[in-house]
């Protein structure tokens, strides 16, 4: 496929200071790419560029071989439209006659607008399910309303590219997928090319084919939503830690946002804790001491294991074992060889069975070097034993050399306070 | 839609009406039939089945004094009121008329200028009295348009203000022209409280080419005019070369003002009034606005001009004397009914 779009060494600077910098991107006819970076990194600068808004100081913007800046506003308006972020209307227009402006660039000084330019905004709006919302007056729809007449305008200019800049910003979610939906479906049956600036980014990942990562005026990375959306990138660009996981349908990158951690809460200087749990029950009790700031372990975990997964998310330390297999020796030996150093040890509301009973005499263990062991939030063990007595037998023995039972946050809270 | 040709028409209609009903008004009491009967009679061929049957003075006082006046009266009325609507359209701003904004007081300036020159040292000025109003109209417009410039935007708070302002000063200045005009303080001074009394056909001849360019230039750009409602940014993404268009715009609205004020002085409020009048009647778009406020403005103001002859005879007051009382109610009903689409 050809190149549709292409910006070259493109510079351009704000008062001599410089917001876009040496910024070089082809796109090809029918992509869909997104803009993304922190505020300020100049995604809707760059925008502006490539529409020909702005005049770049350097470099420039080549739509099909021609220098953007070379062509009229009526011809770029023929092949680009623009939907913007803030939409409002100040003077009533109907939303009909609003959807025929879209018609503007494609006629003559006084040619009226004829049969075919009704044609195109009646099928503009029905694509965008706005046909219903013709006579009534642009000033009193709603964000969402008026969203869909606009990109029915955009339609109506019948561009091969298409242009956003964080079309949904101010619209609930259900507008957002409404709006998405139906960019992606231009996008694939129509080969239209769609660039948007995006602030949420996981409606980047999920729609885009391409991303581009601006960080202060430069193009930081720029790839696949998998290649782009990584811990590393976020985290340098934003300066955020995040978890990237996948889509659970799409399978797209999908981020979570952390909580912030707070270091040395309450002069309580934060404490090494071993966490034993798997097949998620430790899930909550991970979040809430990593929020506190303390220095978390785990282990033995299966890899794949939900708290396994939580954990390197995280970017905690876990001693892990192969999927779906027993605690090995060798991997018995390096979790105590972790517990040694700790100075607590937590024992999760986790079943035992043949496979992971290992870890139960690793608790053991900590109880024997001296290391303070608390039970956390455990049904009774009778009901999660699945070894047939064994488990139940050496819980009963740690309970008996001093491990502490704890039902409540606000307990373990006091215990960690007085370690 | 469809009730927009029928609307055109009917106004047209009553615009000659209005024209005929209006010159009958007087000192003089010549019938409506009388003047109708003249008017027909001038008209050639259908002159024939009229029998002229009235004192030779009277043509003289219909045709000569009295139709010169309401015509020119419909020329200004529409002028300001083309104006209005292209000012307003242009900076998105429901408050803007040549008086508001200043650009009336640029214009009395530049007239002043030129009829003081005229007047103490018998120059001879290109263009005469019209074009250098249209001068001070330029000057001043482009000063307030700068001055109340916000970003990209010109909002209402911003742009009154320096409307004010700018108005004062250039008022301020034309008072010491007035004072250092000694004998000639009269004529600017009859000239400048806005009025159409003792107007001739040179006035109309004088006013009109500028009008007619002038209207026919914001008629022209008036689909441009619409998309620009939409914000400057989105007009140059629907391939509206804005900044262009604007000034080809400002440029027209301030020439038609210019010569608008030059023969009449300062009438206020009718660009305001009619232009927001008209647009809740048949909405914002500006191809059925402008000739739509053309015509209603003209209308409307011979007949204000009709009051201002007749409501305190024999004594006649200036006509902008009355559009200020029926305007400054309307300005401030606007103000506080409209307020949330201002932008404040």
């Amino acid at each position: 496929m050809t190149v549709n779009l292409k910006v070259h060494n493109l510079t351009f600077c704000y008062q001599s200071v410089p917001v876009l910098e040496g910024i070089n991107v082809e796109i090809k006819k029918g992509d869909f790419v997104g803009i993304i970076g922190p505020n300020g990194s100049g995604k809707s600068t760059l925008i502006k560029n490539i529409n020909a808004l702005l005049k770049p100081v350097d470099g420039a913007v080549f739509l099909d071989d021609e220098n953007i800046l070379k062509m009229s506003r009526q011809s770029i308006a023929r092949s680009m439209a623009v939907v913007p972020q803030d939409t409002s209307v100040g003077f009533d227009f109907t939303s009909y006659e609003i959807v025929m402006m879209g018609r503007v660039p494609h006629l003559q000084r006084f040619q009226k607008e004829g049969p075919q330019d009704e044609k195109i905004v009646r099928e503009a709006m029905e694509v965008t399910n706005s046909w219903e919302l013709k006579d009534r007056s642009i000033t009193e729809l709603s964000g969402g309303e008026r969203q869909r007449v606009i990109m029915a305008r955009a339609l109506a200019q019948e561009p091969q590219i298409i242009l956003l800049d964080e079309p949904t910003a101010f619209l609930d979610i259900s507008y957002q997928t409404e709006i998405f939906d139906l960019i992606k479906t231009l996008n694939q049956g129509k080969n239209m090319t769609v660039i948007a600036v995006l602030h949420d980014l996981n409606l980047a990942s999920q729609y885009c084919d391409y991303l581009i990562l601006l960080k202060a005026g430069k193009i930081f990375k720029i790839g696949t939503p998998a290649g782009v959306m990584t811990v590393e990138n976020i985290q340098e660009v934003y300066g955020t830690k995040v978890i990237i996981s996948e889509h659970p349908i799409n399978g797209t990158p999908y981020l979570s946002l952390l909580p912030k951690r707070s270091s040395g809460l309450k002069n309580l200087s934060p404490k090494k804790i071993h966490i034993i749990g798997g097949g998620g029950s430790a899930n909550s009790l991970i979040k809430l001491l990593y929020s506190l700031g303390h220095h978390i372990s785990l282990g033995v975990l299966n890899n794949g294991d939900t708290d396994s997964e939580t954990a390197r998310n995280l970017g905690l330390k876990v001693v892990e074992e192969l999927p779906f297999s027993p605690v090995s020796e060798e991997k018995h030996r390096e979790n105590l060889k972790v517990i040694k150093g700790c100075d607590l040890v937590v024992l999760a509301n986790v079943p035992f069975g043949r496979g992971n009973v290992k870890n139960l005499e690793a608790s053991q263990y900590a109880v024997e070097q001296g290391i303070p062991v608390v039970i956390y939030d455990g049904v009774e063990i009778s009901r999660r034993d699945f070894t047939g007595g064994e488990a139940a037998k050496i819980f009963q023995g740690i309970k008996e050399k001093g491990a502490r039972e704890v039902s409540l946050e606000k307990e373990l809270l006091e215990v960690l306070e007085n370690l | 839609m469809n009730s927009r040709p029928l609307i055109t028409v009917l106004l047209i209609c009553l615009a000659v009406f209005s024209i005929v009903v209006t010159t009958t008004i007087g000192v003089a009491e010549i019938s409506f039939m009388d003047v109708t009967r003249m008017f027909i009679n001038k008209i050639a061929y259908f002159g024939q089945f009229i029998q002229e049957d009235w004192p030779s003075t009277w043509e003289t006082i219909i045709f000569n004094m009295r139709l010169p006046r309401v015509v020119l009266g419909f020329i200004v009325g529409a002028s300001l009121s083309i104006a209005g609507a292209a000012f307003q359209g242009l900076l998105r701003n429901p408050l803007a008329d040549p008086y508001t904004i200043g650009v009336s007081s640029g214009a009395a300036l530049g007239a002043t200028v030129a009829i003081f020159l005229q007047n103490s040292y018998g120059l001879f000025l290109f263009g005469g009295v019209p074009f250098f109003a249209f001068l001070g109209a330029i000057l001043a417009l482009l000063f307030v348009y700068n001055l109340s410039k916000v970003g990209n935007n010109i909002p209402v708070v911003t742009l009154l203000l320096a409307g004010v302002v700018v108005s004062s000063f250039l008022s301020a200045v034309i008072s010491l022209l007035m004072l250092s005009a000694g004998e000639h303080i009269r004529g600017i001074f009859f000239w400048l409280v806005g009025g159409l009394s003792l107007k001739t056909w040179s006035h109309v001849l004088m006013v009109l080419p500028y009008v007619i360019i002038g209207s026919s230039v914001i008629f022209y750009w008036s689909r441009d005019l619409n998309v620009i409602l939409l914000g400057e940014e989105a007009a140059s993404n629907l391939g509206i070369e804005v900044n262009r268009v604007k000034k080809i715009i400002l440029v027209a609205a301030s020439l038609i003002t210019g010569a608008v004020v030059s023969v009449s002085g300062m009438i206020g409020f009718v660009g305001l009034i009619i232009p927001h009048a008209v647009r809740m009647i048949v909405g914002p778009d500006h191809r059925i606005l402008i000739p739509t406020s053309a015509l209603v403005g003209g209308i409307y103001l011979i007949w204000v001009d009709s009051a201002a002859r007749t409501l305190m005879a024999p004594i006649e007051m200036p006509v902008g004397i009355i559009t200020a009382f029926l305007g400054a109610p309307f300005f401030i009903y606007l103000l506080r009914t409209k307020r949330k689409d201002f932008r404040f």
